[in-house]
């Protein structure tokens, strides 16, 4: 998928204009949001599971290496075959290959951010194969022609008249709109069909377990399972930082995964596969493949500021805690994984370049660092994002900062290194600032500051400062 | 074409080492546990499900309940073959699938199935493999009314039936057909995800990993659209659980 970072501040000041957007994902947004913290309130053990779920993941990421090949010799020794691919075309190329060699005709895909990195069901349309993705949200968004606008709920921002349009060609403006129900069925007919005739599947990755070689996959529709059965032919795709050591971490990792996308204490369905179909089985598949992508994950793990943010499980619990990916919506930052993980992530793995946009997209309120499952420190790697911007780095060559904004911060740091240069600054902002307040307020200033009051209200300095304040009602007290 | 050993070295060189090393032992992970602990793990895990067995079905039926699964609690084997006929009659099915469980023959399920006029067959291929009979089986899923099951194992911790699909039991028995029953007994409760997963450690461990495991919490659901909780997706609409009482 082509990164369209450099858009951020168009794509957001339009979301933040859509009224009908903004009323839609403000409500799921919440219900994920107090969901997760009433299952974590549930779980009395919640804290503890957060530290071995980070404890689990940081002694895998810092030996992915081995991991990577334990896995792949035990996905071989079920009789499964594992190719490993440097990016997202290479990983493409090889789906593609395999299903031409293998005669597909129809694909099914579940919900896996890693194929929407590849672009993959477009490229698998192109080609010729009929490929339709089954999770509900994601195949909304498919028949729209859209991007996904949040990790787990694909279609957040949609209407149900939107998806009345999308999914009955007869549907007309002005009909009265089926509910979430008769909705929902008309899919499920519509994707039976589909199920029944698929010869392959591609799937996600949830958790890919070393020791044993096999898969975890976390659905609630239902189509994580159809593709691990009906399909003569299995692909599944990961990151390479998908893994965990051994079966059971997965009691851990399933818990603070589940809790913390949904609220749910468990998905309705945990599927895990070890391969093909074995001898004894009824059905599955014969085919087994398992797609490991680097896509530029080796500069997350070389970066040592960066390297945390491998320990993700997708869950998307800082999506639905941000105040400001909760206003500026999914699609706003411009490649597939939005909102804070996606402002740390995304500069890395596509150019800062482009998205510096993305680590300013933030308040650095630390709901997302609360909110993370594992506990990844979100905001200080959005500040360090920050500092590349400004001072440079290997991405951008040339610091962002201009001399009149070091200036500015020079002069703060100076003014904020003693109490009495502080309250002299703070006295003297207050005699500049004063001819242009009005009751209090700067509504309007000039440049340099003219920017920030654009677009919200300034208070003027106060005449006491609170020390002074508190001190002279200490004496009063007295 | 990137080939493996050129994968792992940019990976290797990401962390800034020259070769793999092996990781040292640590507590974060399972995976140094020997097959000993795993072994005395999941016989711990089994204890506790049969000493305390009726404590465990009667939390399994009220997290089950929670998370949409239709609970009948029933007092023996005739009220549970009373409940799955009168499934049958409410649903009109003319076609039923079940697996092999042994408590489906105690149940007796077969008679009390085709007394409602309804057929029912199994999915077992008697050790065949031909991929004639695995497109027959799955037709057969696909177009059948309801689906029933025992279960492998139950968890109270989160209301969920766990199946490991082999012969005689389907993958899609409990996915395919629009309904899902399964039939549980005391004694097959575990705690937890935590004693689940210590005896699937130990099945790998001792070499016994069953192909692919389902755990399964409720019918399948969607809140795709607006939000919305849906019931009833790409799997059945209705999943009732039977707990029987006594063996």
């Amino acid at each position: 998928m082509k990164p369209l970072t450099v858009n951020f501040r168009s794509k957001a000041a339009e979301t933040l204009q859509d009224a009908q957007i903004q009323q839609s994902i403000e409500h799921v947004y919440t219900g994920f949001f107090k969901g997760r913290l009433e299952a974590a309130g549930d779980t009395p053990e919640w804290e503890e599971l957060r530290t071995k779920g980070k404890a689990i993941k940081d002694h895998t990421i810092a030996h992915l290496d081995y991991y990577l090949g334990q896995l792949a010799d035990n996905v071989e020794k079920n009789g499964g075959s594992v190719f490993f691919a440097e990016d997202a075309a290479e990983a493409r190329k090889h789906i593609i290959d395999l299903a031409h060699k293998r005669e597909i005709k129809t694909v099914i895909k579940s919900k896996s951010m890693v194929s929407e990195e590849m672009g993959l069901a477009e490229a698998m349309n192109d080609e010729g194969f009929e490929t339709i993705e089954t999770d509900l949200g994601e195949y909304i968004i498919q028949l729209a022609g859209e991007t996904p606008y949040h990790l787990i709920a694909p279609a957040v921002h949609k209407s149900r008249t939107d998806v009345a349009k999308l999914l009955d060609d007869d549907f007309k403006e002005g009909d009265p709109v089926p509910d979430a129900t008769e909705l929902t069925m008309m899919a499920r007919e519509k994707l039976r069909g589909v199920f029944e005739r698929a010869d392959m599947s591609v799937t996600g990755v949830n958790f890919a377990v070393a020791e044993s070689g096999s898969i975890a996959l976390v659905t609630n529709e239902g189509n994580g399972r159809m593709s691990t059965t009906v399909p003569r032919v299995h692909v599944a795709v990961m990151g390479m930082e998908k893994i965990i050591p051994s079966i059971q971490d997965l009691s851990t990792m399933l818990r603070i995964l589940i809790r913390s996308a949904t609220g749910q204490r468990i998905s309705t369905y945990v599927t895990m596969v070890n391969g093909k179909r074995k001898p004894d089985e009824e059905e599955g598949p014969e085919e087994f493949h398992l797609v490991i992508m680097n896509n530029g994950r080796q500069k997350l793990l070389a970066d040592p500021q960066m390297r945390e943010s491998l320990n993700c499980i997708r869950c998307g619990a800082c999506l639905n805690a941000c105040p400001v990916y909760r206003k500026v919506g999914g699609h706003a930052y411009g490649w597939v994984y939005p909102g804070p993980i996606g402002a740390i992530v995304t500069p890395v793995l596509t150019g800062l370049k482009d998205a510096s946009n993305l680590p300013n997209a933030s308040s650095l309120c630390g709901a997302c660092h609360d909110a993370c499952p594992v506990k990844i420190n979100i905001p200080r790697m959005l500040l360090e994002l920050r500092y590349r911007t400004a001072e440079g780095s290997s991405d951008i060559e040339e610091r962002t900062s201009g001399a009149k904004e070091r200036g500015i911060w020079k002069a703060w740091r100076i003014g904020m290194m003693g109490r009495k240069r502080f309250d002299w600054a703070a006295r003297l902002s207050r005699i500049v600032l004063l001819p242009i307040a009005r009751n209090g307020w700067l509504k309007k200033t000039p440049p340099p500051i003219s920017g920030w009051t654009s677009t919200r209200d300034f208070p003027l300095t106060a005449s006491k400062s609170l020390k002074s304040r508190l001190s002279s009602r200490a004496k009063k007290a007295k | 074409m990137a080939d493996r050993a050129t994968f792992i070295a940019t990976v290797t060189a990401s962390l800034g080492r020259s070769e793999v090393l092996a990781p040292p032992s640590d507590t974060a992970t399972a995976a140094f546990d020997d097959t000993a602990t795993a072994k005395s793990n999941a016989e711990q895990a089994m204890a506790t499900a049969s000493e305390r067995s009726s404590e465990l079905a009667e939390r399994m039926a009220e997290a089950a309940a929670v998370i949409g699964w239709k609970v009948h609690r029933v007092a023996n084997q005739e009220d549970a073959a009373n409940v799955i006929a009168s499934i049958c009659e409410q649903k009109s099915a003319t076609s039923v699938l079940r697996s092999t469980h042994e408590v489906l023959t105690q149940v007796g399920v077969d008679a009390a199935v085709t007394n409602t006029g309804a057929s029912i067959g199994t999915t077992e291929h008697s050790g065949e493999n031909s991929s004639d009979l695995v497109d027959q089986s799955k037709t057969a899923a696909f177009k059948a009314d309801i689906g029933i099951t025992g279960v492998d194992y139950a968890i109270a911790e989160t209301g969920t039936v766990v199946l490991h699909p082999r012969s005689g039991l389907s993958r899609l028995v409990s996915l395919a057909p629009p309904t899902h029953i399964a039939v549980l007994r005391p004694g097959e409760v575990l705690e937890s995800l935590d004693e689940l997963f210590a005896m699937e450690r130990n099945d790998f461990s001792s070499g016994e990993l069953a192909g692919s495991m389902n755990l399964i919490s409720g019918p399948s659901k969607t809140a795709d659209i607006e939000g919305t909780t849906v019931t009833g997706i790409h799997g059945p609409l209705e999943a009732h659980l039977i707990i029987l009482k006594y063996d």
